[in-house]
């Protein structure tokens, strides 16, 4: 590993730098629902305060959790994966990621750990609560894992122009600066709103609130964590947000403002800042599904773009 | 000391009702504190879990029926904590004290750090209280620290 490398894992944009940007995504997320609704909302730096409030607390263990392991080793499991998959990915101009050849293949294990964290310790904490919320997340999984895949397919088909597949993010970049960005082809429009569509599906942001919609489930898989392993889940959380933020950028937009890797990386926030709006947006307009209305949603209209876009790539 | 200047600016609020008549719980939930003053300006968010509870607000005299979920909620919610008792009821049991299906008031199950009394209270009380709360769990963080 060069030094340079090092420090992208690290510090910038890797490490450091993705943790407070992620949490300071979540808040920006969270003042934009406030202001939709005509509150003021919290403070800019709210979630860095939260993570840090949890360090402080004590951490509880329930007496009747099935697996007490698995209860303390979920949070970690699933904020490792996102610490991989942030070294993984390439920011446009800024770093090149670890440049392996189909990192791609990689993200998509990646991607899903998370999910599997949630299932893991929410299992495994004997609350039932906790037990309904993790059938939802698991159903919820199948239904949406199939979208992100074509989506895949698709991006890499269209960057290889013909010539196969391309299956790794740098190169997907790079296609995209020489022959404009895939945002601009209409036969990715489709994959685009699929895309948006995982996104929301795997943030669990409403239409798509259903494993841990306060209303019925509380907390959900959360249920029964306190301190520390809570404050690991959060962090998961905003470094999930910044992850696919990044991908939908490297994905479709990927453009960058000049030749100086400074600007490319406030060109880089200021986009993901304007995604987090949209969210947002969509955030506060939409109420929850059920989770059957959601699974037939999920099956039928992102995996219909998804599917249009890559017979279009293929044929025309 | 840096941390518990930094983690008061996060408190997160649970409710417990027992067996109050609601008037204090909607003035917490619906007027007071979520559209009206939005209390997510100070960082405070209502939480569904009592392990996720900073700051325990109480309404209700503790009647007969929900003592049990109270001791049992109590354990649940971790330190360094603060309770605040809401209306007069959680306070002193009010026009129900002394009733045969009384168990109360909260004093009796754990030690109540602040009161905030009315029949039901003004938004305003509630804000004093949490305000007042979060300078009590400031000093609690310290204390949990040292020892």
């Amino acid at each position: 590993m060069s030094a340079s490398q090092i420090f992208n894992f690290f510090i910038c944009p890797g490490g450091i730098f993705a943790i407070f940007f992620g949490l300071v995504l979540v808040s920006l997320e969270r003042i934009a629902v406030a202001r939709f609704q005509g509150r003021v909302g919290p403070p800019i730096f709210q979630n860095i305060f939260d993570v840090i409030k949890l360090i402080t607390k004590e951490v509880m263990i329930p007496k009747d959790a099935t697996n007490r392991f698995f209860f303390l080793l979920a949070p970690v499991f699933g904020f490792a994966g996102m610490v991989a998959a942030v070294s993984v990915i390439p920011v446009a101009g800024v770093s090149s990621g670890l440049g392996a050849n189909s990192d791609l293949i990689v993200l998509i294990y990646l991607l899903a750990l998370p999910a599997v964290s949630h299932i893991l310790g929410g299992s495994s904490s004997g609350s039932t609560y906790s037990a309904v919320s993790v059938s939802r997340e698991v159903v919820l999984m199948f239904a949406y894992e199939i979208t992100f895949i074509i989506v895949i397919f698709t991006v890499a088909l269209a960057a290889g122009n013909g010539n196969g597949a391309v299956f790794s993010l740098q190169q997907i970049v790079d296609y995209q600066l020489t022959n404009g960005s895939f945002i601009s082809d209409p036969r990715m429009l489709p994959a685009l709103f699929a895309f948006l569509i995982f996104m929301l599906a795997t943030l669990e942001v409403p239409p798509f609130h259903i494993a841990e919609n306060d209303a019925d489930v509380i907390k959900g898989y959360l249920m029964e964590y306190s301190g520390r392993p809570l404050a690991l889940f959060e962090m998961t959380h905003a470094l999930k947000l910044l992850v696919l933020i990044t991908v939908l950028q490297i994905f479709f937009f990927p453009g960058i403002a000049a030749n100086n890797p400074v600007a490319n990386l406030l060109w880089y926030m200021f986009k993901s800042g304007v995604i987090v709006f949209l969210i947002a947006l969509i955030h506060a307009c939409m109420a929850s599904f059920r989770v059957d209305q959601a699974f037939k949603f999920l099956l039928t209209v992102p995996v219909v773009l998804a599917l249009a876009s890559l017979g279009m790539v293929l044929f025309l | 000391m840096l941390l518990s200047k930094y983690a008061t600016k996060s408190p997160w609020l649970f409710r417990i009702n027992t067996g109050s008549c609601n008037g204090c719980d909607v003035e917490l939930a619906t007027t007071a504190l979520i559209p009206r003053f939005d209390v997510e300006r100070l960082g405070c968010k209502y939480t569904g879990s009592p392990k996720h509870a900073d700051i325990v607000l109480i309404t209700g005299p503790v009647t007969a029926r929900s003592e049990n979920y109270l001791k049992r909620m109590l354990v649940e919610i971790p330190e360094p904590r603060v309770i605040v008792a809401i209306g007069i009821c959680a306070i002193s049991g009010g026009v129900f004290k002394d009733s045969y299906s009384i168990r109360g008031p909260v004093d009796k199950y754990v030690d109540v750090d602040v009161n905030v009394s009315g029949c039901p209270v003004r938004p305003q009380s509630i804000l004093d209280g949490v305000a007042k709360a979060i300078e009590i769990w400031k000093e609690k963080i310290e204390q949990f620290h040292e020892g």
